[in-house]
């Protein structure tokens, strides 16, 4: 008994000092610039996501994102019975959705979507214009507003199924670098780094599944390629789609 | 026979004075002394919206925008405290909207009673709303010669279209905020603070919405949680009274100084794109990691950490880390995510 004791006191003397001086992490940081066909593009705003395992692990993930069907913004828009000039207002800042920007005034009056829903607003918001204008997207069917993301979103969570990314993160605007921090990582560990959504940049699709080893006290860096025809990259898997077209008309670009 | 003409007596009997007095829950008149609680078993049970009218007839007035402007009415509440409105010439229940209670006592208090107590926290997902306004950047600037159905740059349209973003929400703010330093939990400094005061300006700080003018311009209607469904974004939980001061790891951090101003709040708000409940996050929104592996910034604070260890090392008076910091928080032990 007495040494049980001794034990517990022991114990209690050392615990304090057992306690870690320096976390077990890492950081990891994917570059989304990328040069395709001969000219760099900055994917900015886009969200990876980073899986325990390397590709060999995340086969089923990675087979899945391979099968996936994609529907691009043209597409999904032009199904929901969007007007052309609402697709184009998309088009001429390469936005998702109408959240991405305010329409001004001139562009409320000539997209009928937003007209129309500027008017709602106005008999709604006892014909206050202010209010019309700023909660114009309240008046828009919910289909084109946030229908593109929900679409996506119901596709990511069908893709990643069982599969729990650890992390996830965003690229921003000036550095076009997405970083994910504290990644647990006693020693050298591999992970899967995937956009799983496939990205439109032009008329093409993209996916990136690569694997990366993430050392603790170190930032482990990724660029993403694009391989040459015929050619791979190592440690990485790059799906590269035609985008789907879905008779959209055309739209003055500046 | 008599028995049956006393049975019939008592049973319309109880059922006038319930239609007279109502249902009344008997423990309801003590409950009010504490005032109105969103957490009573009895309010749990109610739909928000059957007794907050969204918005009220008073939203020109007292908001400007379509708004939740005023208490509910009688109505939502006369049908189970009927009695508590007839006991005594001031009743305890009126006080809880009217500012003179009593059956002339028409004036309220503005809502929401900012001095009382808040019962709810909010829930806001700021991962849904970056993907949601996620966008790319126009990359080509070539002109692309196809017939043209829409011009959409027009005269009145600016030269570059302003883009949603973090800033439609967090605005810089134009007073100086109550703040104050952030510490961890449960850790000692090693030192009392080093004197100096540091003022930042106002303009070091951001604002973040605290009424739904910012929220009903998407989620009015529509788009889900819609104005009705209160519980999408209020949670009940323990009551308590919001400081409203800011509190912060490193206060001397300007986002307005010319090289902080150029960027995208991601840039270093790196945590945040992954957060689904902003009061789930434990860390900072911004890692140590964006500043640290920084040419602006990595050498100085390298330096100060060297002083630091060098001052414990030599058994000197502890090197409070100054740069970042005001000394109530720099005088605190170098955390990990430091030392990576």
């Amino acid at each position: 008994m007495p040494r049980c004791l001794a034990v517990t006191f022991l114990t209690f003397l050392l615990a304090p000092m057992a306690l870690p001086q320096a976390a077990s992490t890492g950081a990891l940081e994917v570059s989304g610039r990328v040069k395709i066909d001969g000219k760099v593009e900055k994917l900015t705003r886009k969200r990876f996501y980073l899986f325990t395992g390397g590709l060999k692990e995340n086969s089923s993930l990675l087979e899945r994102i391979r099968t996936a069907e994609v529907v691009s913004r043209d597409c999904y828009y032009k199904r929901a019975k969007a007007s052309q000039p609402f697709i184009c207002w998309l088009q001429a800042a390469d936005c998702e959705s109408p959240y991405c920007r305010t329409p001004s005034e001139s562009e409320i009056q000539s997209v009928p979507e937003f007209k129309a829903a500027f008017t709602k607003g106005m008999t709604q918001f006892r014909s206050k214009p202010a209010i019309a204008r700023d909660w114009l997207l309240t008046n828009m069917s919910a289909n084109l507003v946030n229908g593109f993301y929900l679409q996506k979103r119901t596709l990511s969570e069908t893709l990643l199924g069982n599969a729990k990314p650890l992390q996830s993160s965003m690229t921003d605007t000036i550095t076009v670098k997405s970083i994910f921090i504290d990644i647990p990582v006693p020693v050298a560990t591999k992970f899967t780094v995937s956009n799983i959504l496939a990205m439109e940049v032009g008329k093409k699709s993209y996916v990136w599944a690569c694997e990366v080893s993430v050392e603790p006290g170190k930032t482990a860096k990724l660029n993403l390629q694009v391989p040459e025809a015929g050619k791979t990259i190592k440690n990485c898997e790059v799906i590269v789609k035609d985008l789907p077209q879905c008779g959209t008309g055309a739209c003055e670009q500046k | 026979m008599k028995l049956r003409v006393l049975f019939i007596f008592a049973f319309f009997a109880s059922a006038a004075a319930v239609m007279f007095l109502g249902p009344s829950d008997p423990a309801s008149a003590q409950r009010r002394d504490k005032g109105f609680s969103h957490a009573s078993a009895s309010h749990k049970k109610i739909d928000c919206s059957s007794c907050h009218k969204v918005p009220t007839s008073n939203w020109v007035s007292t908001r400007g925008y379509p708004d939740v402007a005023d208490f509910p009415g009688h109505a939502s509440c006369i049908n189970c405290h009927r009695r508590d409105f007839f006991s005594g010439n001031r009743p305890a229940i009126c006080a809880g909207c009217h500012t003179n209670p009593g059956p002339r006592g028409a004036a309220r208090f503005p809502f929401p009673v900012r001095s009382r107590s808040q019962e709810f926290s909010i829930v806001f997902p700021h991962d849904v709303h970056q993907d949601l306004i996620a966008r790319n950047v126009k990359q080509t600037e070539t002109v692309v010669a196809h017939f043209v159905p829409t011009n959409f740059r027009s005269a009145d349209d600016p030269k570059t279209p302003e883009f949603n973003n973090c800033a439609i929400c967090h605005k810089t703010t134009e007073k100086l905020p109550k703040y104050g330093p952030r510490v961890s939990a449960g850790v000692k400094p090693l030192v009392e603070a080093a004197t100096g005061a540091f003022l930042p300006a106002a303009g070091f700080f951001k604002d973040s919405p605290n009424s739904h003018a910012s929220c009903f311009t998407c989620h009015y209607q529509n788009q889900k949680p819609a104005r009705t469904d209160c519980a999408g974004c209020h949670k009940l939980t323990t009551p308590y009274f919001d400081s409203n001061t800011i509190s912060r790891y490193s206060i001397k951090f300007d986002h307005l100084s010319k090289n902080h101003v150029n960027k995208d709040c991601m840039t270093c708000h790196v945590r945040i794109a992954q957060n689904s409940d902003i009061a789930k996050m434990k860390d900072a929104d911004v890692p140590i990691l964006t500043c640290s592996t920084s040419s602006c910034h990595g050498p100085v604070i390298r330096e100060e950490i060297g002083k630091r260890e060098a001052s414990l090392e030599e058994k000197k008076p502890t090197f409070q880390c100054i740069y970042c910091h005001s000394p109530e928080v720099g005088r605190f032990p170098i955390p990990p995510s430091h030392q990576n």
